[in-house]
């Protein structure tokens, strides 16, 4: 994780969202489709019994169980003890990962801002809930953290954070979904933010983001550029990352055939997602965050 | 079609079709662009390139229309040709009329210059090899001009650009139409060998073309096969009036008096009034209002022929000058438009008796109207006729031998009354006696009004006559008269003695005095000299040796000709028609000489008939007239080849750009 410097001001979160967004986005939530073991008490159910209202089951009394819970009313007319339990109510995690490498810098306009924006609403929905939010950034690894944040008071250094990060390096998925998931942060919602151009495959590192620990999100992020190459002639393409070179030509058949590729990519993506569980979905980073996180996002259940 | 260097194609072929596959392999120099991730333009390009390298060959009209392109230019370094004429090379002549009916403007801008253009046409399709071409075969040709006399303007090349010169060099004359000298040279320049073996085709027969309006005069004598020759007929009508006729000459009773003949020609399918001037000097003198008659058909009852009108002038003029006919209508040939004479001045003739006594010759010739007469013994004519810088010539008209052989004779017109001179071609073969005469030609000018009825001689000489002399009057085994023309003189022979015959008894004999001296001094002279038809040489004799003169013609002057040894000058440059005039540059310290004319006239009806003929019949087979105007045989194929290789390349930049737009 980078540190801040003291010397430098620290970033403002209106540097990433407008006031009136954010005054939207206090109405949010986010959802999560699956009943998630949380860390603290919350405001979400859990599988767990606990302290609530919510009145979940009874068991037999045994020695050492808390009196204030046994159900008089039965020992009335049964003469047993049985001990009253209560669905217990967690907070919820929700952990963003955020793609650093180089490859976000590249487009107009920038992929990385739009996924900062976009990490940033998403943290602020989940702050002002009060949700655990972990903040990961990752290229070759996770190379910046935030975790464990709850409660408005984390708005700024969430903005800090994200406005600090450089993305730089190349990308490496699976060992960053590895890190993430060893790090045992606790389960919840996983939003993934990236562009999924990863010439290694994601469908290892996804598999380890997939089970009953995380309800994923899948959220890809591409350039008008990537989406509709606007430029034409005798090329080469240099890969930012690993500078890889590739000579084309480009002609009508072979931008027909880059879409063709495209779209095919995205939708196997959108394929392997859907088969495990996990919701897929495709930004432009031309679009606007606040249109993206209001309308789609509630869409697809993410938000309510 | 026929490619004149398929192999120098082909070998550029070999070159240029595998430089310009490989020119499709190789690598571009390429803009550098940074993108986020090579990933999915990599499995594009693979896409793309399924099956490389021909898959990128296949479906791709770029390389097709280059190879397109690229074909044409090579076919076009073939140097294909349409058509024509093909097979080995050969020889061709072209022959090109230039006679007076070649100058009709009925195309324009005249025959000569029509035929011209054909025979260029003509010379631009011969084949020529490509400038790349390692054969040397090609046609050869030459080109001939012909009117009267024929003319080589180039000898056997194949050198365009040096025919079309010699073509363009070709002027009109106004002489006849001469064809069998234009084909003898032609053949003897065709017979001569040639000096490249390469050119295996050129021991044939040269081709003969000829561009003519088909009014030849000696087509009879023309022997030539007629596949060897092409005629090409030029002219379209043949609307003409010309003067086919013109004759001018002074009274013998009254020189002062001239009369003027001339004929008129129509040669237009109807009646034609046109006016007929008669100028002296340029000063018109008289117009005659003539109605010509319609030239009759080829099918009409006269065998054809133009529609003539004589018409006749009488004038008095008593010096010298020039008397031109013309006629006022106007027409497509300007040639036969008008005639010339040139008419000396009246002169009273100058008489040389040598005799040794003959009172009845002296008596009669005195009676004649003479400027002088003098008389002469034998010694002294013999005396005189002996110094060289006492010249008979110039002072006598006539010199009347009376049984007198002369040693010598000079230039001059005699009578000779006796044995006739030696050097004449007239021999003697013996004397005979006791002739009379047994027929005459009275209609001859010397025997005018003369009756030789009763004409008996005692003696006289038989003469063996050459061919070429005149009978006026036989006796019964030998000529009683002749008139014999050697040397530049004339010789009016009676071979007989004056006193041993009846004929001084006869008033003929005084008759037949004043006709003789009368014809020889008028009608033998500078004046038939001056009168000549185009292409006839002028002939100017008595210059002292390498004198020069200066010759002026109607469409030139002062070209400089020499006299020879001899002291004479011929200049045969009469090809057009007018007045020529000659002046003698003075001797040293001498005044100039005042200029002798000469009157060159077509005078040729055959000639001044233009109608253009479209059949000839040449060694007894009909030749036809080549259907069509000439237009280019060898039409070369490279431009056509090279525009479509331009267009081709403007076809491939458009579908490139569009291809190249997303």
């Amino acid at each position: 994780m980078e540190k801040t410097k003291a010397t430098t001001p620290r970033k403002r979160l209106t540097d990433l969202l407008d006031p009136e967004f954010m005054n939207r986005l206090d109405a949010l939530d986010v959802l999560s489709r699956k009943i998630l073991q949380g860390k603290l008490q919350g405001e979400r159910r859990s599988k767990r019994r606990g302290q609530s209202v919510e009145f979940a089951d009874h068991r037999p009394y045994v020695a050492g169980d808390d009196l204030r819970f046994v159900d008089w009313n039965i020992y009335g007319r049964l003469e047993q003890l049985f001990l009253k339990l209560f669905i217990e109510e967690q907070d919820l995690t929700v952990h963003v990962m955020a793609d650093a490498s180089a490859s976000m810098s590249v487009g107009e306009p920038s992929k990385e801002l739009f996924i900062k924006k976009l990490a940033a609403a998403l943290g602020y929905v989940s702050l002002v809930n009060n949700n655990r939010v972990s903040l990961s950034m990752f290229a070759d690894g996770v190379v910046g953290q935030l975790a464990n944040m709850r409660g408005r008071n984390y708005l700024h250094q969430m903005a800090d954070f994200l406005l600090t990060a450089q993305c730089d390096g190349i990308s490496q998925f699976e060992t960053a979904c590895r890190q993430i998931a060893s790090a045992r942060i606790g389960s919840g919602v996983m939003i993934v933010l990236s562009d999924f151009l990863f010439k290694e495959g994601y469908d290892a590192a996804l598999r380890r983001l997939i089970g009953r620990q995380y309800d994923l999100y899948v959220i890809q992020v591409l350039s008008p550029q990537e989406l509709s190459p606007d430029f034409g002639g005798d090329l080469k393409l240099i890969d930012i990352e690993d500078a890889d070179a590739a000579e084309i030509t480009v002609s009508a058949a072979l931008a027909k055939y880059y879409k063709r590729n495209l779209t095919a990519y995205c939708n196997e993506l959108k394929d392997f997602c859907t088969r495990r569980g996990a919701v897929y979905a495709l930004a432009n980073s031309a679009d606007s965050v606040e249109s993206l996180v209001l309308n789609y996002l509630r869409r697809i259940r993410l938000l309510r | 079609m026929q490619f004149l260097t398929p192999w120098i194609a082909l070998l550029a072929g070999l070159v240029a079709v595998p430089l310009l596959l490989l020119l499709y392999f190789l690598k571009l120099k390429r803009r550098e662009l940074i993108v986020s991730s090579t990933l999915l333009w990599k499995r594009a390009v693979q896409d793309l390139q399924v099956n490389a390298p021909f898959q990128r060959l296949r479906k791709n009209i770029l390389l097709f229309l280059q190879l397109l392109m690229l074909f044409a230019l090579l076919l076009a370094l073939a140097a294909p040709i349409l058509s024509l004429m093909s097979g080995r090379a050969r020889r061709h002549v072209l022959l090109i009329d230039r006679s007076a009916s070649m100058s009709a403007t009925d195309v324009e801008p005249s025959r000569l210059e029509e035929a011209k253009r054909q025979a260029k046409v003509y010379v631009e399709s011969l084949r020529d090899p490509g400038f790349l071409s390692f054969r040397g075969a090609r046609d050869q040709t030459m080109v001939i001009a012909f009117d009267k006399h024929s003319k080589v303007m180039c000898n056997f090349t194949a050198d365009k650009r040096q025919l079309i010169a010699a073509i363009e060099r070709i002027e009109a004359g106004h002489g006849a139409s001469l064809l069998a000298e234009a084909i003898m040279v032609a053949q003897a320049f065709s017979l001569a060998p040639d000096d490249q073996p390469a050119n295996e085709g050129l021991q044939e027969a040269a081709k003969l073309i000829l561009f003519s309006d088909g009014r030849i005069a000696d087509l009879d004598q023309i022997m030539v096969s007629t596949d060897e020759l092409t005629f090409h007929s030029i002219g379209e009508s043949g609307k003409n009036v010309g003067v086919t006729a013109m004759r001018a000459r002074r009274l013998y009773e009254n020189p002062e008096e001239v009369e003027v003949f001339a004929t008129v020609a129509n040669y237009n399918a109807e009646p034609v009034t046109t006016d007929v001037q008669l100028s002296v000097n340029d000063d018109v003198r008289a117009v005659k209002s003539v109605s010509l008659p319609a030239a009759k058909g080829e099918d009409g009852s006269d065998a054809g022929g133009p529609g003539k009108v004589a018409v006749n002038f009488s004038l008095s003029y008593a010096e010298a000058g020039v008397l031109t006919v013309r006629q006022l209508q106007s027409d497509s040939l300007a040639s036969d438009d008008a005639a010339w004479a040139v008419l000396a001045p009246p002169k009273r003739l100058t008489a040389l008796l040598v005799t040794g006594g003959n009172k009845v010759l002296e008596l009669a010739l005195k009676a004649c109207p003479l400027a002088g007469l003098d008389i002469m013994t034998p010694s002294q004519f013999d005396d005189a006729n002996d110094l060289s810088d006492f010249s008979i010539e110039q002072r006598y008209d006539v010199i009347v031998l009376d049984n007198h052989l002369s040693a010598r004779t000079l230039r001059c017109r005699y009578l000779v009354f006796g044995r006739p001179p030696s050097n004449i071609d007239v021999s003697v073969s013996q004397e005979l006696e006791h002739q009379v005469v047994v027929d005459w030609r009275p209609k001859h000018a010397v025997l005018k009004y003369v009756n030789l009825m009763n004409l008996y001689t005692q003696k006289c000489y038989k003469l063996d006559l050459p061919r070429d002399a005149e009978l006026l009057a036989e006796f019964n085994e030998s000529p009683a008269l002749a008139l014999v023309r050697r040397n530049g003189s004339v010789f009016l022979l009676a071979p007989f003695d004056v006193l041993s015959s009846t004929w001084p008894f006869e008033p003929s004999f005084v008759l037949f005095c004043y006709n003789a001296v009368s014809f020889l001094g008028m009608q033998v002279g500078q004046n038939q000299d001056a009168n000549l038809l185009v292409g006839d040489p002028i002939v100017v004799d008595g210059l002292a040796s390498g004198q020069s003169a200066l010759v002026d013609g109607p469409d030139f002057s002062g070209s400089e000709i020499k006299a020879n040894y001899s002291g004479s000058i011929r200049f045969p440059g009469t090809e057009h028609v007018g007045v020529y005039g000659v002046r003698a540059e003075p001797a040293a310290g001498g005044a100039a000489g005042e200029a002798r004319l000469f009157a060159v006239n077509l005078l040729d009806a055959a000639e001044s008939n233009i109608e253009p003929v479209r059949e000839i019949t040449v060694s007894g087979t009909l030749v036809q007239a080549e259907a069509g105007v000439l237009s280019r045989a060898n039409l070369p194929l490279w431009p056509f080849l090279v525009g479509l290789a331009l267009l081709v390349a403007c076809l491939e930049w458009l579908i490139y750009n569009g291809k190249m737009r997303i």
